[in-house]
């Protein structure tokens, strides 16, 4: 468990260093392209990329602290209290009793899929996020295991590194959808004129595939960290209801129904079920999820269970 | 011949250091778990005096609505004044497990008053008090899988040394009576 926590920070110093080393790349391109089309030889290059890296150090430090309110504001989730719902509440607490950890605040998104994902920096500051059709269709069971899969997400730090990474490749995403159009209308009319170098034509060239790449980059990354993570959050949410039937059937209910308006490709890998509609098939569709498949999840809650109650 | 026991006293120099270090470290681990059995010890007693709390209102609301059944509600008072003076983790657990059974000959009663089971204050209690009931469940259990790792860390090798040098004892676990007490069992028929 605690070599979980000290993975999951390196990972998130590492992704963070990656997104700065990226975005100080850009800019230093971007530099380099503009003394290519102007002919001329500045040193924008150089200040360019200072200034991408400054911006980059202040996106990184605010999505650090901020990440968990950007990700609720974009799903659109709600607070809700204790009176309001105590069966919820007194689940999720219990379950924080049993892992040894604070409560974490409660959300729900007004949303008739059945689905969930916790957020936020650390243990005290964090947060559980259900949907309404979630808190409606399962029973007391289900929704044990869908809380304390989101609790270890918790206890396990995942939290920090999802919500991070829905950040920074959101930026990454925006950054290179603005260059690459500004390449693609702006490129074309300085193709009359004499090159400025071998050099600073491959750079560019460099600059332009590394753009091209950063959407695949960006989706790697958001792979990397997730798949395993949940099979890890579901048995470790097992042990703490000593209940994996729970979870498992609640992972049937959900996977029916976990289509989540609000969400989207940058916060899809936050949440217990995909909830976004699957795009592709066959091959791919194992390649470039971001969950496990549900049948794989739940065949392992069972074996886990040794028959009880399945 | 002078050099020779040079590197002989810094090699036992350092492989002491090492020792000395791991030793350390061990022992360590072992204080900050014990630790976590106290805290974990302090939760389940956060949730109990929640209960403790609760108890009063509880019969004096049913004694609006049943006044003679005297028996009933002294046993639960008395139950918890045990309760709340118990020492050890053995006496707690048996206090407890006293309560428990009072409060359920108390929400038997209820059955019988219909009034009593249609007051909005005892519902909200009996909720709350199923809350608690539910939440002390889960802090004996973070009690007890803390309790585990504290004997199993000074029972096992070299832990075990350790114990017998600084006198660590095993925990006692939170025990509960019931077998349908001791987690969710699913009836098919």
């Amino acid at each position: 468990m605690y070599e979980e926590i000290s993975k999951n920070r390196v990972k998130t110093y590492f992704i963070i260093a990656f997104f700065l080393a990226f975005v100080a790349a850009i800019g230093y391109f971007i530099g380099i392209y503009i003394d290519y089309r102007y002919q001329v030889s500045s040193t924008y290059s150089v200040i360019i990329m200072v200034f991408a890296l400054i911006i980059a150090v202040i996106i990184s430090f605010a999505s650090y602290y901020n990440s968990d309110k950007i990700v609720l504001g974009l799903t659109r989730a709600k607070p809700i209290t204790r009176e309001e719902n105590p069966r919820v509440y007194y689940i999720v607490e219990g379950l924080s009793i049993a892992a040894g950890m604070p409560r974490p605040k409660i959300y729900v998104i007004d949303d008739s899929a059945l689905n969930a994902f916790a957020t936020g920096r650390n243990p005290e500051k964090s947060v559980i996020v259900f949907t309404r059709g979630l808190i409606e269709n399962l029973d007391d069971q289900e929704l044990k295991g869908v809380a304390a899969h989101e609790l270890s997400h918790i206890k396990n730090y995942d939290i920090l590194l999802g919500t991070i990474i829905v950040v920074l490749v959101g930026m990454i995403t925006i950054i290179s959808n603005i260059l690459l159009r500004s390449f693609f209308f702006g490129g074309r009319r300085r193709s009359s004129r004499s090159s400025g170098g071998v050099l600073s034509l491959v750079l560019v060239a460099v600059g332009v595939i590394l753009i091209l790449l950063s959407p695949l980059i960006a989706t790697i990354i958001r792979l990397a960290v997730s798949r395993n993570r949940e099979y890890l959050a579901d048995s470790s949410g097992a042990m703490l209801t000593r209940y994996p039937a729970g979870l498992a059937s609640a992972l049937r209910k959900i996977s029916v129904q976990s289509k989540v308006k609000t969400a989207n490709n940058a916060t899809a890998h936050l949440f217990i079920s995909n909830p976004v509609g699957k795009k592709t098939a066959g091959f791919f569709k194992n390649l470039f999820n971001t969950h496990p498949p549900v049948e794989e999840r739940i065949k392992r809650l069972e074996q886990m269970s040794l028959g009880v109650g399945v | 011949m002078l050099p020779g026991i040079i590197i002989l006293i810094v090699i036992l120099v350092i492989i002491a250091l090492v020792v000395i270090g791991v030793g350390v470290g061990y022992y360590n681990s072992i204080i900050s778990i014990r630790n976590r059995v106290e805290n974990a010890w302090h939760q389940i007693d956060v949730q109990l005096r929640k209960r403790y709390d609760l108890i009063p209102n509880l019969v004096e609301t049913v004694k609006g609505y049943a006044a003679h059944e005297k028996e009933t509600l002294q046993k639960v008072i008395e139950a918890r004044n045990t309760a709340i003076n118990a020492g050890t983790v053995k006496e707690q657990s048996n206090a407890e497990n006293q309560i428990t059974g009072t409060l359920k000959s108390l929400f038997a009663l209820s059955e019988r008053y219909p009034d009593l089971k249609a007051d909005q204050h005892f519902s909200r209690l009996m909720e709350q008090l199923n809350g608690i009931e539910s939440n002390i469940a889960y802090a004996r259990q973070f009690y007890n899988d803390t309790v585990m790792k504290f004997n199993t860390r000074i029972e096992t090798f070299p832990g075990n040394i350790f114990a017998r040098i600084f006198n660590f004892k095993n925990r006692d676990y939170f025990e509960i009576e019931e077998e349908s007490a001791r987690g969710p069992v699913k009836v098919e028929f």
